[in-house]
């Protein structure tokens, strides 16, 4: 698992009521009883650990937080385009 | 009539409002009857770095020119507007005023605020940590204070008996109401003013709303399916309020009666709301009223185009309402006056004794396409004029604090 899958992984952990259960890539976020409030959190905590913006908002679903390979997948994009906009600029 | 029980009844004489669709009861109501909207793009903070731009901001208000008293126009915009609903509602009420002797004691004042001077707060702040400010404004902390609306409304009009302000977000103005109104039911005062003011949208409360991730970029579109969160908004809403005899006895104007209030907490979850403490409220209104659901003509819903909020209240109508949920007008002005916060169920008390006096349902606007588990009629788009004799208004709030009001038309 690369640096910001386990990152995720933590950032995750530390908003689980039992952070002892076995989260992978595969894993849906439905599981890991991830409530709508705890997800603003989540991805507040993403936003500050990697630096960038994700749009997200509470009252659409979005498909792209379906599993945590989803959430790491979206993250590395938004890095990717963070970096190529920072490049242009 | 026999509902009373003989316990005393309690009128409304006066009402006041500051919306983002303009200064005063009149306005404001042309405005909800046409349909209007009153969210814009911001215009008292910069917005650049941020993805929430909209807002209901009050287009109107010069506090030199709305306020007479030099403390009032010192305060924090959150007293202002309280100020200037207050003084409308004591005007429209043709009480004589500042209240002298003994009746000041017999007078209350309860003028609640979600959270009070925060716009203080953040300039102060900014003037401390950002420019190293080695003190701040004098008067930061008697501005910010959640209580200062009430005190500077009670310095106004010489109101001497209970005087303080309520906090339950989003239910703040209404709970004010409901505990005046059963303050001058239960003989503690015979009059009081009653309501809220909000004005928190500046740059730091919107990056905190916007990191909640429940606000609209776009709009807010209640009941409908395209509906993504709501906007925020502030002003304030004030009734007064009175005990029927005294009312009469002085030749007030009486615009409606005050018939129930019901509240609750779900005491579940801080944004998830319950559809048993948001029932159990109304049902309580209406049972305090001596009223059946049958009854009611109009419900002003709480309505704030969140995903979550218009499902849950829905079928907490549906559940009081049983087959009278098809009959009853809904309606959420929010559409039209954003969300008010704290002040938003003191601005809907006014729209609904409005309702009552001219028999007419303000619209729910930007339902274009209703979501298929909103179905009951929200008045979409356009008003409509209906007899209404008895209305609900339902405010439920952040924490799951839940506060519930019944108007019915003023006494024969």
């Amino acid at each position: 698992m690369d640096d910001v899958a386990s990152k995720i992984i933590e950032i995750l952990r530390k908003n689980m009521k039992d952070p002892t259960k076995t989260v992978t890539l595969e894993t849906p976020l439905s599981d890991l009883e991830i409530e709508s409030l705890d997800l603003a959190v989540i991805v507040f905590d993403i936003e500050d650990t990697f630096g960038i913006e994700i749009p997200y908002n509470a009252n659409e679903e979005v498909e792209a937080f379906a599993t945590v390979g989803s959430v790491v997948d979206r993250v590395k994009g938004i890095i990717a385009e963070t970096k190529a906009s920072g490049a242009a600029a | 009539m026999t509902h009373t029980n003989g316990r005393r009844r309690v009128v409304v004489t006066g009402q006041g409002v500051v919306t983002p669709l303009g200064t005063g009861v009149e306005k404001f109501w042309a405005a909800l009857k046409k349909g209007e909207c009153g969210i814009r793009q911001v215009q008292s903070f910069p917005v650049e770095d941020l993805y929430i731009t909209i807002a209901g901001e009050v287009p109107d208000f010069d506090p030199r020119e709305r306020l007479k008293s030099k403390q009032l126009i010192l305060a924090d915009k959150y007293s202002q507007y309280a100020g200037c609903a207050a003084q409308e509602a004591v005007i429209m009420s043709k009480l004589e005023v500042p209240l002298k002797d003994s009746k000041a004691y017999r007078a209350a004042c309860i003028i609640g605020s979600g959270v009070g001077g925060l716009t203080t707060l953040e300039f102060s702040y900014k003037m401390l940590f950002k420019e190293n400010k080695r003190a701040t404004h004098p008067l930061t902390l008697l501005k910010a204070i959640g209580s200062s609306a009430s005190a500077h409304v009670s310095i106004e009009y010489s109101i001497k008996g209970p005087t303080f302000g309520v906090v339950s977000a989003c239910s703040t103005a209404t709970h004010a109401i409901g505990l005046t109104y059963r303050m001058i039911r239960e003989g503690l005062v015979d009059l009081g003013l009653a309501g809220a003011a909000e004005a928190s949208l500046n740059w730091g409360a919107t990056r905190a709303w916007q990191a909640m991730r429940v606000l609209s970029p776009d709009g807010l579109w209640p009941f409908a399916k395209r509906r993504n969160g709501t906007v925020l908004a502030e002003g304030a809403g004030i009734l007064m309020l009175e005990e029927l005899e005294h009312a009469k006895a002085r030749g007030a104007p009486i615009l409606a009666e005050v018939m129930g209030y019901g509240m609750t907490a779900d005491a579940a979850d801080m944004v998830n709301p319950s559809i048993d403490g948001a029932s159990t409220a109304m049902q309580m209104a209406l049972d305090d009223a001596s009223l059946a659901a049958s009854d009611i003509d109009y419900v002003n819903a709480h309505g704030t185009a969140t995903a979550v909020n218009d499902i849950n209240e829905t079928r907490a109508i549906k559940r009081v309402f049983g087959n009278a949920a098809n009959k009853v007008s809904i309606s959420s002005t929010k559409s039209m006056h954003g969300h008010c916060l704290g002040a938003g169920g003191g601005i809907e008390a006014v729209a609904v004794v409005k309702a009552i006096g001219e028999g007419f349902i303000p619209p729910t606007v930007g339902l274009d396409e209703p979501d298929p588990e909103c179905d009951l009629d929200y008045t979409p788009n356009v008003g409509k004029s209906r007899g209404v004799s008895y209305a609900m208004s339902n405010s439920f709030a952040f924490g799951g604090l839940n506060a519930v009001l019944v108007f019915g038309p003023p006494p024969a």
